[in-house]
């Protein structure tokens, strides 16, 4: 299938001599997919979107819509949607007349254009408010108008620009399963940047990973959390648990003991990584040691909302592991942690 | 200790403390006094800007107004009547053709130069900065002689040398007004723009031009008033061919006996500023909320 979008060795450079914002990004995005492009502020994910909606031009590489090299195109010609993280609503313009605008700027009367408009408003559940001011709106509501301006010009490709990072956490979580609506509705391909990988996990099928301006890993979100790359995705992923060990005949032996990984796993130095949200974890040594089952105690717990994480000490290692709600343990005590072998990775030592 | 209900119920018969901001304290709204000094300090600048015009509007409609009398001792129309017959009426047209050439061109050239020197694509912006600002800083009859020299041996036509040096002279003011507007206008809504589809010719119109009129307007305001208010470039490049109210009235001003007929004359030059300035106050002069 061919890829609605794809990016072949995109470079970019701002300014001579300065490092580059992007360098030799390779992606595919496959027509009706959600991808999330995560990455720490800096890491070129914006530059990413505004290259592929024309606004930059790339200092080498190509970009393919649909097959079609696109690179030199411009921005009116590319038929990509993109809504930034301000709604950008013309102030001079009725919410209507904003979602009406790609119509007239495509030549269509106002009447045309407007009626063309409303399923739009209503689709984002917005119909009444059509002939209001801009700026009568509320965030939410201003999001909602941008997002049914993006889809009234049916573009090929939506691009997000970390649109809902300064809604509140109600009013993103609507926002979400208003995407996940259109979505269904409509099947567009959607690229979207956030530095949120909660959100990314939320909302996309695929995740790539931008560091620096280097693509680390394109892949699916359960992939990402669990078979990190390299220590650098693990981190950005949320990862909290990074073993040196030796990895020899698919054992990785460390300071917590030696853990029946992978048998892909290269031979040599290499970090096992592991979901601290992914152990399973009882109180007490009662249970028998039997394959990756270790003994170890509780040397802190940590609390945010309801989950609290605990550092357990097992052998020479610390670890972090997410406590079930109804385990009641504290400092101190005993505990009992498995480590299935499907949420254990082993990444060479000298990944980055 | 044990705290009965008895001891809690004076602690509760205060009444809360009332903060700024809390429910029925707006931190906008006025107190008595402060309302009070608001209001008498308009009084005041409304005496300030109309007490000059009182005496203008007295003289206006005097035939006769002999000393010591408070008030004219005669009242007519005699100085409308000289005003007109003067030239007055033709006088103002051209004031305002003046005024309304300087003020398209100074807004047209401030423009591009404002957003040039945001953007960054104006070579040497300093040296851009400052030369645009040189007429405001440059005594007028410095410069205005030397250019003088140089549109007559260039045998350009008097009107339009008067038109150009009173473009040079209103350009600090269109240039600097646009380009604090063009510094906080937010490239992205034109970047939105080409994404839905819209040419560069259909940004600048249906979002550049809308979203800067509030800026535009204020520029093409103050460009008016040096083309409707000069005295000394129209009377020196103009080289006296070209009559406007200011040359007029100065010159009407320079005889003896004529105070009824400069007045109104006088009277005449305020009133398209201020009703300039009240049509605008009223669309948006300000910007939008």
């Amino acid at each position: 299938m061919t890829a609605a979008i794809a990016l072949r060795e995109v470079t970019k450079h701002f300014v001579d001599r300065q490092p580059a914002a992007l360098l030799g990004v390779n992606l595919d995005v496959l027509p009706g997919t959600c991808t999330a492009l995560l990455g720490p502020s800096g890491s070129g994910k914006s530059t990413v979107l505004r290259i592929i909606a024309g606004l930059e031009n790339p200092s080498g590489g190509q970009v393919l819509l649909n097959g079609r090299d696109i690179t030199s195109v411009l921005p009116e010609k590319r038929n990509v949607g993109l809504v930034f993280q301000r709604p950008l609503l013309f102030p001079h313009l009725s919410v209507v007349d904003n979602v009406a605008f790609a119509d007239r700027a495509a030549g269509r009367s106002w009447r045309i254009a407007r009626e063309r408009a409303l399923p739009y408003l209503d689709m984002v559940q917005l119909a009444d408010l059509g002939r209001q001011r801009v700026g009568s709106l509320s965030g939410g509501q201003e999001q909602r108008v941008a997002l049914a301006r993006a889809l009234a010009a049916q573009p090929t490709i939506l691009l997000l620009d970390e649109p809902f990072s300064a809604l509140d956490a109600e009013l993103r979580h609507e926002m979400h399963e208003l995407l996940a609506d259109i979505r269904r509705q409509l099947a567009p391909t959607v690229v979207l940047v956030t530095h949120d990988r909660d959100e990314a996990a939320t909302v996309a099928d695929r995740i790539a990973v931008l560091e620096n301006g280097q693509l680390l890993q394109h892949d699916t979100v359960d992939r990402l959390y669990h078979r990190p790359a390299s220590i650098a995705v693990a981190r950005l992923m949320g990862g909290e648990n990074f073993i040196n060990g030796v990895t020899v005949g698919g054992v990785h032996h460390s300071g917590l003991g030696s853990i029946s990984v992978d048998e892909s796993a290269p031979d040599g130095p290499g970090v096992l990584l592991f979901r601290h949200e992914s152990l399973g974890v009882s109180a007490g040594h009662l249970l028998p040691l039997t394959g990756n089952r270790l003994h170890g105690s509780i040397t802190g717990i940590s609390r945010t909302g309801l989950r609290r994480r605990a550092t357990v000490r097992i052998n020479d290692e610390d670890i972090q592991a997410e406590l079930p709600a109804t385990l009641d343990v504290s400092g101190g005590d005993q505990l009992t942690v498995d480590l299935p072998s499907g949420i254990l990775c082993v990444v060479p030592a000298t990944s980055r | 200790m044990t705290i009965t209900t008895r001891e809690l119920v004076p602690a509760l018969a205060i009444p809360p403390r009332r903060l700024p901001g809390d429910p029925g304290r707006p931190l906008t709204a006025s107190r008595t006094g402060s309302r009070l000094g608001r209001v008498g300090l308009v009084v005041l600048l409304l005496g300030w800007f109309a007490l000059p015009l009182l005496p203008l509007a007295l003289w206006a409609f005097a035939n006769q107004w002999s000393y010591p009398s408070p008030t004219p001792t005669e009242w007519g129309t005699d100085g409308l009547n000289s005003a007109i017959t003067a030239g007055g009426i033709a006088a103002f047209g051209r004031s305002a053709l003046l005024g309304v050439a300087v003020a398209a061109i100074a807004t047209l050239i401030g423009a591009v130069a404002a957003r040039a020197l945001v953007a960054g694509w104006a070579p040497f912006p300093r040296l851009t900065t400052v030369l645009l600002f040189a007429p405001v800083a440059i005594p007028p009859f410095a410069s205005i002689l030397g250019t003088n020299v140089i549109l007559l041996r260039a045998q350009v036509p008097s009107l339009l040398g008067l038109v150009m040096v009173l473009v040079v002279v209103a350009l600090p003011y269109t240039t600097f007004t646009l380009r604090a507007a063009y510094a906080a206008h937010d490239m992205g809504y034109e970047e939105e723009a080409r994404t839905l589809g819209a040419s560069q010719a259909q940004v600048f119109w249906r979002i550049q031009i809308p979203l800067m009129a509030p800026a535009l307007a204020r520029a093409a305001f103050l460009a008016f008033l040096v083309g409707w208010s000069d005295y000394i470039v129209t009377l020196i490049v103009g080289g006296g061919q070209l009559v406007t109210v200011p040359i007029i009235t100065a010159s009407l001003a320079a005889g003896v006996g004529n105070d009824s007929v400069v007045a109104v004359l006088s009277l005449a030059a305020v009133i398209p500023p201020v009703a300039l300035l009240m049509v605008l106050a009223q669309n948006g002069f300000r910007g939008r909320p």
